[in-house]
């Protein structure tokens, strides 16, 4: 089931992009201020995090898309076809599309950007990591390139529509990697003009652009003349910097926030779910307490997060039930496994040999405490989250549970991930496909990345999981992948290994004399290429 | 008349931190999510948080940790600055010079940072941020021990005393300390007023108190992120902090008025 991609909230003052009356007028200037922090690199091959694919949007453009429904449209490439044994792709591209720098883009150019995204020297970590099927690219001719695989990847086109894989000028690529995360050079309908670092990015109108994505809503060059890209990392000042005028756009809002934004005249808010996983708590099962099932069987029998999402988000999320965000396909919801039951979660921790409480009414076995670590990182944590996590301490800790909260900078949270010293965390990770089930849940994963990251938080080390996702990232017959997903979802479900909390909102604010403005369905980043200003 | 008031609420500080019960029944850790974001109101004085929790127990049960890192810190900071101060004012030209020197050193970063400094090498924690912000007073405490502790070893009763055959020790214990320290313990309740909003501060920056402790800084980072929607989240937490600085202030002046000089 797909869902629908950008919901526009109710109630906002009729600025609903699609049904906007007043015609379009190219010129102005669009301040857009991102929560989401500062690159340290435009280029979204190294390394390959959200500040990048935001920015890199609308400078960089890659060989597919996905419309609103998420099926697989062409965009630089004009279609995609696999070999009979699923070894080897035909990748047809359009043949009047040329880089900013006058590079044309033809089939050496996704050689060369391939090659630059699998060089160990551009210190990738997403596009790498989705191309990992990817043996080689041959140059068949100028507007055919072959994807020859090392095994079947039903979910390749898929990854090349992320941000992370788009295609930049050969010319561009061949510079230091300095120069080039300075200014990446692609197809886009802006192009970088400078960076002050700390302060921001300005981009101005690509004036050859003739490459629109399917939905757009209009064809060739931009609307606006630049845009001015603004940091503000603290996300009061950036709604207050909206409130005043002092900027168009931003993102990250705040659940109260995007509550005064939709009863605003001025303001009005754009929200799409972000494609991957769900946010969710990951125990870990690798170490104790939770590498005893029923550990974490009561700990999710006990932490009733139910009405604090109510009352944190004011409305403005959903209880998920499923590792998949709702704008991923397969995504399955086992509602059950996630009732709040107290006694069952007392007499579960009873059977596990935590039957004595000690003077603070935490369990104890052995002598030792139910200690359960929880290390926060709160550049990926809004504070309404962090309160969430506050009251899961407060509810586990009714039948014994000992939950350590400890907000962490990224490096710091990353690294006490790295080491294994959690017991449960909070993480993100946003791709385009039901696939990302393999990256966070195999066992292959559970080995960290050079980058010293191991995806795989929870420890599952199942082989029959495994096979399973294997076996789904690899068939091109959708029931059968569909089978594949909806069986491995029930095993992490039965195993306790996730406590699902909702989607991964990419909740977009601006002033309402910022039209045509939507979001561009493949990782729901905003695209404003169709923006004007009145 | 104000330093009576200012003794009233440290009184009633006192009163929180050793018997917060008293004051405040409530468990200041208990949620009740449907009870959120309400504002002042009979049964809830000073509103509620996000997670529907009690401000006014929290800001009763925040007195402690407050206080406690308030005088603590203190102490470390001027344990440390006896030290420091009555080496080089009695150690020798050498001792002097090298202690005056560091001094001026760990003048020239400000107090908040050079806390900051420790925090970052030790990691945050109620612990690290009391040694830390005991740590960033100290020089300040130090170079006014050292003056006083010149001064008073050069008067003619110190002289008359060496004269008289006294031991070094006996001096130093009988007459050089007290009249060297005792105007110190002015500044210290003045001290533990400006180490209480530095306690504060650093709890707000993320770095003393783990949530969800009752804590007057930590409630105040919690409370900014509502500050147009909730203004009581921050009100309450922040003016428990003023009164209680203000309070120490207002008292530490009345005490020096009236001290020894």
């Amino acid at each position: 089931m797909t869902a629908t991609t950008a919901i526009l909230l109710a109630g906002c003052a009729g600025a609903s992009p699609a049904t906007t009356e007043s015609t379009p007028v190219a010129g102005g200037t669009l301040t857009y201020a991102t929560g989401f922090g500062e690159p340290t690199c435009l280029d979204p091959h190294v390394g390959g995090n959200m500040p990048q694919a935001l920015l890199g949007t609308n400078v960089l453009e890659s060989l597919f898309s996905q419309d609103a429904d998420g099926a697989i449209v062409p965009w630089l490439a004009t279609a995609g076809t696999p070999s009979a044994d699923g070894l080897s792709w035909d990748i047809t591209l359009r043949d009047d599309v040329t880089f900013t720098d006058g590079t044309p883009f033809d089939a050496e150019a996704v050689k060369a950007n391939v090659e630059h995204m699998k060089d160990p020297a551009t210190a990738s970590s997403t596009a790498i990591l989705a191309l990992g099927k990817v043996a080689d690219v041959e140059v068949v001719d100028p507007t055919t390139a072959r994807f020859v695989l090392s095994e079947p990847d039903s979910a390749l086109l898929e990854s090349l529509a992320q941000t992370w894989l788009a295609m930049e000028s050969p010319a561009g690529l061949t510079r230091s990697q300095e120069e080039n995360c300075e200014a990446p050079i692609g197809t886009g309908p802006f192009t970088v003009e400078s960076w002050t670092k700390q302060d921001n990015v300005t981009l101005v109108r690509n004036e050859s652009y003739n490459s629109s994505p399917t939905g757009a809503a209009h064809e060739g060059t931009a609307y606006l003349d630049k845009i001015v890209w603004r940091f503000i990392p603290d996300p009061a000042t950036r709604f207050a910097a909206l409130q005043a005028g002092q900027v168009d756009v931003i993102d990250e809002m705040q659940p109260d926030n995007v509550v005064t934004a939709t009863s605003s005249e001025d303001l009005a808010v754009l929200q799409g779910a972000l494609p991957g996983a769900s946010i969710r708590l990951e125990l870990n099962s690798g170490y104790a307490p939770f590498d005893d099932e029923r550990v974490r069987k009561a700990f999710i029998a006990s932490a009733d997060v139910n009405p604090g999402i109510e009352s944190l988000f004011f409305g403005t999320v959903e209880r998920s039930y499923s590792v998949l965000s709702t704008s991923t396909p397969y995504g399955a919801s086992y509602e059950d496994d996630f009732a709040i039951d107290v006694d069952k979660a007392n007499t579960l921790l009873d059977e596990a040999g935590w039957t004595t409480r000690d003077a603070d009414g935490y369990r104890t076995k052995d002598g030792q405490r139910l200690t359960v670590d929880f290390p926060i990182s709160t550049n990926q944590s809004i504070p309404a989250e962090q309160s969430l996590f506050e009251q899961i301490q407060a509810t586990t800790k009714e039948v014994g549970f000992d939950v350590q909260l400890h907000p962490l900078d990224l490096s710091s949270w990353y690294a006490s991930l790295a080491a294994w010293d959690f017991g449960v965390t909070s993480a993100i990770y946003t791709k385009n496909s039901a696939d990302v089930l393999r990256i966070l849940y195999d066992s292959a994963n559970i080995q960290p990345a050079p980058s010293g990251y191991h995806p795989n938080h929870s420890h599952v080390d199942i082989p029959e999981l495994d096979e399973l996702l294997t076996k789904a990232g690899q068939t091109t017959d959708a029931d059968e992948r569909a089978a594949a997903y909806a069986d491995a979802q029930k095993i992490l479900s039965d195993g306790a290994y996730v406590l699902p909390l909702y989607d991964h909102l990419q909740k977009i604010g601006y002033r309402t004399s910022v039209q045509g403005l939507s979001l561009l369905p493949t990782l729901q980043l905003p695209y404003l290429a169709d923006a004007w200003v009145q | 008349m104000a330093q009576w008031v200012a003794i009233g609420v440290l009184a009633l500080l006192l009163l929180a931190a050793v018997l917060p019960g008293v004051l405040a029944p409530g468990d200041p850790l208990a949620i009740d999510p449907a009870q959120a974001f309400l504002s002042p109101r009979w049964g809830h004085p000073f509103g509620t948080d996000e997670s529907g929790r009690d401000i006014y127990t929290r800001v009763v049960h925040g007195a402690a940790p407050s206080l406690v890192i308030g005088v603590a810190a203190t102490a470390i900071g001027i344990l440390l600055a006896l030290v420091l101060g009555l080496a080089a004012a009695l150690g020798g030209r050498v001792v002097d010079f090298g202690v005056s020197r560091l001094l001026e050193v760990l003048f020239a970063f400000p107090g908040l940072l050079l806390a900051l400094l420790v925090i970052t090498v030790y990691g945050p924690g109620i612990v690290t941020s009391t040694i830390a912000v005991g740590l960033a007073t100290a020089p300040g405490y130090a170079r006014i021990i050292r003056s006083q502790t010149r001064s008073v070893a050069s008067a003619p009763y110190i002289e008359a005393a060496v004269v008289l055959g006294r031991s070094r020790g006996r001096i130093l214990v009988q007459h050089i300390l007290p009249n060297a320290v005792v105007p110190v313990f002015v500044l210290v309740t003045l001290g533990v007023g400006q180490a209480i909003v530095w306690a504060a501060a650093l709890s707000y920056l993320g770095l003393g108190a783990e949530p969800p402790a009752a804590e007057w800084g930590a409630m105040l980072f919690a409370g900014k992120n509502y500050l147009a929607t909730a203004w009581w989240m921050t009100f309450f937490p922040g003016l428990a902090i003023v009164l209680s600085a203000v309070a120490a202030t207002v008292l530490g002046r009345a005490l020096q008025r009236r001290g020894p000089r």
